[in-house]
C-alpha cells in the first residue's frame, strides 16, 4: 500500500512568533535558572580541611604510641619509642647517610617508572588498538601483574649480578604491566559517542586518536600511572633490601639496620620509605589527577 | 483546525507510487527541478543475514531548505535511517545520494568534556580546515547563534542540559554542512527548555536555509516544527505516510493547529503500532 500524503495548513494567525531579542532574553533567564554559582573555597583552606583529619590521626597515634612506651615500658631494643626513632633518624641525617639513600632511592625509582612508561605506553596502545595483540598478550599481562615482583629479583641478580640494571629490572616488570592496563581500560572506556562524534566531524584516524580518544582516556591512563608507580616503589624496596652491595638506597638501609639489630633506625626507614611513597601521591599525582577531573565535572562538584 | 487540503499517494515517498498528485503540496518546496539535497532509493538495511530487516525500501526525495521530521514509535529505524544518511553505517540495499556531507546531533551532547564550549566548537572547525586565526571569533559568531556568546569559557559539565544542546547545534552549525541531521536532540530536555530550543532552532533554520532532518518520537514536537512529518511504520520500518504543512511562519507547540495535527498523526502512529500486535 503506497503511503499518503496529507496537506495541512498551520497557520500562525493569532500565534505571533516570538521575537528574537525576546527569545535572546528567555534563553538567558533559563539558563541562569539552570546552572548554579559554584564558589569556590580558597586554596589554603581547601589545603587545610583536606589533611586535617590526618594530621590529626597521626598526632594522635604517636600520642598513644609514647603513652604505651611511657606506661607499660616495653623493651626499648625491641619496641622503641617515638623519641627514640626521632633520634635514629636525627643521626643517620647528621652523618648524611639518610639523604645519600633518598637521593639514591628515588633517582632509582623515578628512572625506572620512566623506563617502565616507555615500555608500558607503547604496549598498552598495541593492546588497545590491535584486537589480536589483546586477546594474546592481556592475561598474560595481567598474571604478570598479580606476580610479585619481588620474584623477579633472584633471577636479575643471575642475569645482571648486583648492579643498577638488577633494580631497574625488577621496577620494569613490576610498573610496565600496570601502567600497560591502566592505558588500556582508560582506552575502553571511552565513550562510543564521542568516537562517533569524531567521524561526523570528519577526524582522520590520527586526529581521532590524537584529538579525542587520547585526551578521553586520560583518567583511566593516570589511574595506572599511580599504580605504576606503586608498584615501582615497592619492587625498588625489594630489589634494594634483598641484593645487598648495591649503592646504598633506603631498602639497603632497612637491611643495613636489621643486621646491627637497631630496631629504632629499622622504623626510621620504614617511615620515610612510607612518607616518600605518600608524598609523590600527594605532590603529584594527586593535583594532576585533580585537575583533570575537575575539568571534566567529575571531582568536587556537587552532583546536579 | 488545520485545514487537510488533500490526501494523495505520493510521488516522492514510495517507489512503487507514480503520480502527480503531489503537485498539489503547497508551499516553498512544491514540485521543485532543483537537485533534491538527499535522495534515498529503495533503502534497506538488515543487521544479520537471519534477521528481520530493520528498514525495507525506503525511497524519498528531501528538497534543500527543508525541514523533514522522521516520526515513529521505538524500534522503527528512524536513528538507523538517520545514521544511513551520515554515513555512520552502509544500507544493505537501495543507494543514498547526498549532496556533500552530513553536519550532525545526537540525544546526548556528545560535547568533549575536557574542552569548553568555544573550544569543543573551535574542534570542528578545526577539523573542517579553518585556520587557526579565524576559529575564536567564527566559535564565538557561532556560540552567539545559539545565544551561548558569555557560556564560551565553561566546561560542559558547567552548562546544562539544553545549553550543552546548544552548544552540540553551534558545534553541528560549525561543520558548515547544508544538512543537518538531528536524532533526537531534545527528547532528554525539560518541556519548557525543550520549547524554547524549538524557537531557537527554528530560527537557525530560518536565517540559515540548512536541510533538517529531525528524528523524534514526539509526535507534537513532529507537528510543531515539521515543514514535512513523515511517519515510520515499525518492523519493518518503511514511511508509512507524510504530512505536508504549509509554512506561514513560525507555529507554537500550544496552538490549536499544532494539537490537531498531533492527534492526526498520533491516529496513524497508533494504527502502526496496533499492526504489531497481532
Amino acid at each position: 500500500m503506497p503511503p499518503e500524503t496529507t496537506t495541512v495548513t498551520n497557520g500562525s494567525a493569532g500565534t505571533p512568533g516570538t521575537s528574537e531579542s525576546d527569545l535572546r532574553t528567555l534563553s538567558a533567564g533559563l539558563d541562569a535558572l539552570q546552572t548554579d554559582v559554584v564558589t569556590q573555597k580558597s586554596l589554603g583552606r581547601r589545603i587545610v580541611s583536606a589533611a586535617a583529619p590526618t594530621v590529626v590521626l597521626l598526632i594522635g597515634l604517636i600520642a598513644v604510641w609514647q603513652l604505651v612506651t611511657v606506661v607499660v615500658k616495653p623493651r626499648p631494643d625491641l619496641y622503641p619509642g617515638p623519641f627514640d626513632v626521632l633520634g635514629a633518624f636525627g643521626s643517620a641525617w647528621d652523618s648524611g647517610r639518610i639523604q645519600e639513600a633518598v637521593a639514591t632511592s628515588v633517582e632509582r625509582g623515578g628512572f625506572g617508572f620512566l623506563l617502565a612508561l616507555a615500555i608500558g605506553a607503547p604496549l598498552g596502545l598495541i593492546l588497545a588498538e590491535v584486537p589480536l595483540a589483546r586477546r594474546a598478550l592481556r592475561p598474560l599481562l595481567s598474571g604478570l601483574q598479580v606476580l610479585p615482583s619481588v620474584a623477579w629479583v633472584p633471577p636479575a641478580i643471575i642475569w645482571f649480578g648486583i648492579s643498577d640494571a638488577t633494580a631497574y629490572f625488577v621496577v620494569i616488570m613490576g610498573a610496565a604491566p600496570s601502567i600497560a592496563n591502566g592505558l588500556v581500560s582508560g582506552i575502553d572506556q571511552v565513550p562510543p559517542q564521542l568516537r562517533r562524534v569524531g567521524r561526523v566531524l570528519g577526524a582522520s584516524r590520527l586526529e581521532s586518536a590524537m584529538l579525542i580518544a587520547l585526551p578521553a582516556a586520560l583518567p583511566g591512563f593516570l589511574g595506572g600511572l599511580k599504580q605504576g608507580w606503586a608498584f615501582s616503589w615497592r619492587s625498588l624496596m625489594a630489589a634494594e633490601i634483598i641484593s645487598t652491595g648495591l649503592g646504598l638506597g633506603l631498602g639497603g638501609m632497612l637491611d643495613q639496620s636489621r643486621q646491627l639489630a637497631d630496631m629504632a633506625g629499622v622504623l626510621a626507614t620504614i617511615l620515610v620509605i612510607l612518607a616518600i611513597g605518600v608524598t609523590v601521591e600527594l605532590l603529584i599525582f594527586g593535583p594532576i589527577e585533580r585537575g583533570l577531573l575537575r575539568r571534566r565535572g567529575l571531582y568536587g562538584v556537587s552532583p546536579r | 483546525m488545520s485545514t487537510v487540503s488533500s490526501v494523495a499517494p505520493s510521488a516522492a515517498v514510495s517507489g512503487a507510487a507514480v503520480s502527480g498528485a503531489s503537485g498539489q503540496t503547497a508551499g516553498p518546496l512544491a514540485e521543485s527541478e532543483v537537485a533534491p539535497a538527499i535522495r534515498l532509493s529503495g533503502v534497506g538495511k538488515r543487521y544479520e543475514a537471519t534477521a528481520a530487516p530493520v528498514l525495507e525500501n525506503v525511497t524519498l526525495d528531501i528538497q534543500p531548505g527543508e525541514f523533514v521530521c522522521l516520526l515513529g514509535a521505538s524500534g522503527c529505524g528512524k536513528s538507523t535511517l538517520l545514521n544511513l544518511i551520515a554515513g555512520l553505517d552502509k544500507p544493505t540495499t537501495g543507494s543514498i545520494r547526498l549532496e556533500g556531507d552530513a553536519g550532525m546531533m545526537f540525544q546526548e551532547s556528545a560535547l568533549l568534556p575536557w574542552l569548553s564550549a568555544s573550544r569543543n566548537v573551535e574542534l570542528a572547525l578545526r577539523l573542517r580546515g579553518v585556520p587557526r586565526r579565524e576559529r575564536r571569533e567564527r566559535a564565538l559568531e557561532l556560540l552567539d547563534t545559539v545565544n551561548l556568546a558569555d557560556a564560551a569559557k565553561k566546561r560542559p559539565h558547567e552548562l546544562s542540559g539544553g545549553m550543552r544542546q546548544r552548544v552540540a547545534l553551534a558545534r553541528a552549525l560549525a561543520q558548515d554542512r547544508s544538512v543537518l541531521l538531528m536524532d533526537e536532540p531534545f527528547a532528554a530536555l525539560d518541556a519548557i527548555t525543550r520549547d524554547l530550543l524549538h524557537e531557537e532552532l527554528e530560527q537557525v533554520w530560518r536565517a540559515t536555509g540548512r536541510t533538517i532532518v529531525f528524528v523524534t518520537h514526539n509526535v507534537r514536537e513532529a507537528a510543531r516544527l515539521g515543514q514535512r512529518v513523515l511517519l515510520m511504520s515499525s518492523r519493518p520500518g518503511r514511511i508509512a505516510r507524510e504530512w505536508q504543512i504549509e509554512d506561514t511562519g513560525p507555529r507554537r507547540i500550544e496552538s490549536p493547529e499544532v494539537s490537531a495535527l498531533a492527534i492526526e498523526i498520533t491516529e496513524h502512529l497508533r494504527r502502526e503500532i496496533r499492526r504489531n500486535a497481532a
